[in-house]
């Protein structure tokens, strides 16, 4: 489904990807793993199309098409999400709002006839109750006011809704308390299916004992050092980052 | 040779000659500097005649229909020595005051009563191309009395130049209350100017909301003066900005008594070659001791040759007050946009979003449904790829 090929790219005149190679396969959930500073969000921004980075060389299929050459927006109607590590605030707009326009613009682009209110209605009020969130989220404007945790459950929400081929989430876990990590756990495992690929970004391996990745991959000053099973998670909970950083 | 030459030669008004002397503002006036006043010069201007409307309304500088509403008393045109007083700080301190005050055409004033509670909508109907009206409106609010003013502006098309100016005295008498809605969507040819002077004594309360979106130029000069403890004044703006339009306002306000609150927020959005500016200034006086202000402009430009002159003013004179300010000029927000984008907005659709909560946040502030109502429809139908969003509403909103 995506196959990355030696991917460097650069913030200002700072390299930050030092030629990433990664296949991830249909229906595969990916973990990359890290220490801080070590490129895995930026990693996940170059794929979703974030201009703040500069890509130098390298390139990247996703699913026949070449995914460096899209807009953002091209790549949410290719069957890309990305769930930020720092979902956005926008104030003035409902949340009710974006989450309508986002679900017939991508069902538009799949061919799908347009949601109507009732449609769409019922179908929020479900994801709702999978992410254990009130209706009264739906007329709140987006992000605006909304707790770490809060803000982490409308990704996910909106990752259900948006119903994607490959989901990138970006330290979905990060600010999380337990109970909402599990709640945004189990949003995600739902959300597992032979036709959909996940790459998660994490530092920590809580995250993974929920939902269990098919590969962990750990990123470090720019490069994937190692690879493995699951297992490499529990491996790097136990001895942390240091052995690798210095390989 | 001011556009309004002939007029004022012809006017019996005691201030005309000097009117006729001064002339236009010119760029060399500070506060008069960014205002385009050629398109004003140009016109030969000629008194408006007024329209026949079954609405209470402005029109060729007369009230007409002028509501019988209990608690609200039509009073004498003469107005009271403070009045005059204040009048005459207007036409002495406006660059254009003179004209204005000589080339008066009617005077209004209305009483609020004691305790009463009244609703007035004011029309203001477009005047015919090269004519202008001018107007005064005094209104006195009586203890304990409560005044919802709402101003809307008839927009029909007029080919050329055409003006409508209206000075506006208000005072507020202890415990009293306004709130004042100005929506201005005049036609594209308009010059439109707005004088407000407001007066708040103790425990009494101004709010304004204002909108522009019409007009060629409009002009809004306004001052409160807080001059009784527990006074306070909020003023909410909004201006939308494209084409070869200008819009100014310039807001002051004088904390003249301690215990005093004032808040003012105000956003410009400004397209195509608009240009707008914002001046608001606060005085907290020496002796005004334990009051608060909040003053916050936001700027935002959506085009290469949009302009935007803010210019936010403190001047604290006092120790024991609290004061906040910002102010700030870009363009949309990169990470919003792409943020919406990554949603599979389009990114004409998330520039609309982003434009529209940019003017939401101060619209969703009028407490006045239908005004409310009135503009955001107007303010969609505005946007570029506003169609989206007026989708959205009808199907979502409750």
């Amino acid at each position: 489904m995506l196959s990355i090929r030696n991917l460097h790219a650069r913030v200002i005149e700072k390299p930050v990807l030092k030629g990433i190679n990664l296949e991830i396969g249909t229906g595969e959930i990916h973990a990359i793993m890290g220490p801080n500073g070590s490129g895995k969000s930026t990693l996940a921004s170059v794929l979703a199309g974030r201009d703040d980075y500069e890509v130098t060389d390298g390139e990247v299929i996703y699913m026949g098409q070449n995914l460096l050459d899209l807009e953002p927006e091209e790549r949410a109607w290719a069957g890309m999400f990305l769930s930020f590590q720092y979902p956005v605030e926008i104030p003035g707009v409902k949340n009710i709002y974006l989450l309508k326009a986002a679900v017939n613009a991508i069902r538009e682009h799949r061919g799908l006839p347009e949601l109507k209110a009732s449609e769409f209605l019922k179908l929020v009020r479900e994801k709702l109750k999978v992410m254990q969130m009130d209706e009264a989220f739906l007329h709140r404007n987006v992000n605006e006011g909304f707790s770490g945790g809060e803000k982490k459950r409308n990704e996910i929400l909106q990752m259900q809704l948006l119903e994607p081929t490959l989901a990138l989430l970006d330290e979905t876990d990060s600010g999380l308390d337990v109970d909402a990590l599990r709640v945004v756990g189990e949003g995600i495992n739902q959300m597992r299916s032979p036709e959909r690929s996940v790459l998660l970004v994490t530092h920590y391996q809580r995250l993974l004992d929920i939902v269990k990745p098919d590969f962990v991959h750990v990123l470090a000053h720019g490069e994937i050092k190692l690879s493995g099973d699951h297992t490499l998670a529990e491996k790097l909970e136990r001895e942390g980052y240091e052995g690798i950083e210095a390989a | 040779m001011s556009g309004f030459s002939e007029w004022l030669a012809d006017v019996k008004d005691v201030r005309a000659p000097e009117a006729l002397a001064v002339g236009l503002p010119t760029k060399r006036v500070e506060s008069w500097k960014y205002v385009p006043i050629r398109g004003l010069a140009r016109t030969t201007w000629q008194p408006a005649s007024p329209q026949t409307t079954e609405q209470f309304a402005l029109t060729g500088g007369q009230f007409v229909n002028v509501p019988k509403v209990d608690g609200c008393v039509v009073s004498e045109n003469t107005v009271t020595a403070s009045e005059q007083k204040r009048l005459d700080r207007m036409s002495q301190a406006h660059g254009f005051g003179l004209t204005q005050a000589a080339l008066e055409n009617t005077r209004l004033v209305l009483t609020i009563q004691k305790t009463a509670s009244v609703v007035l909508n004011l029309h203001h109907l477009a005047n015919q191309a090269s004519s202008a009206g001018f107007a005064t409106l005094v209104l006195r609010v009586e203890a304990g009395g409560q005044l919802t003013l709402v101003e809307q502006f008839e927009s029909t098309d007029i080919e050329s130049a055409n003006l409508s100016s209206l000075r506006c005295l208000v005072a507020l008498s202890r415990d009293s209350s306004v709130t004042h809605v100005r929506f201005q969507a005049a036609n594209a040819t308009a010059h439109v100017f707005s004088n407000l002077d407001v007066e708040c004594s103790e425990n009494a309360s101004y709010r304004l909301q204002t909108i522009e979106f019409g007009s060629k130029l409009a002009r809004n000069d306004i001052y409160i003066a807080l001059v009784g403890r527990e006074a306070s004044a909020s003023v909410n703006g909004l201006a939308i900005t494209s084409g070869t339009q200008y819009h100014d306002t310039h807001l002051a306000i004088d904390h003249v008594v301690g215990e005093t609150n004032s808040e003012m927020t105000f956003r410009n959005m400004v397209d195509g070659k608009g240009e707008a500016t914002f001046n608001g200034r606060v005085l907290i006086c020496k002796d005004s001791q334990r009051s608060a202000t909040e003053q916050s402009i936001a700027n935002l430009l959506l085009s290469e040759s949009a302009r935007v002159n803010p210019k936010p003013e403190l001047e604290i004179y006092a120790d024991d007050v609290t004061a906040s300010h910002g102010c700030t000029v870009g363009s949309l927000n990169k990470t919003e946009l792409f943020y919406l984008k990554s949603r599979g907005l389009s990114e004409a659709d998330a520039r609309a979003f982003l434009q529209y909560a940019f003017a939401e946040k101060i619209v969703e502030e009028i407490e006045h449904r239908d005004i409310r109502e009135l503009v955001e429809t107007q303010l969609l139908g505005e946007l570029k790829h506003g169609e989206l969003i007026v989708e959205l509403k009808e199907s979502v909103d409750v």
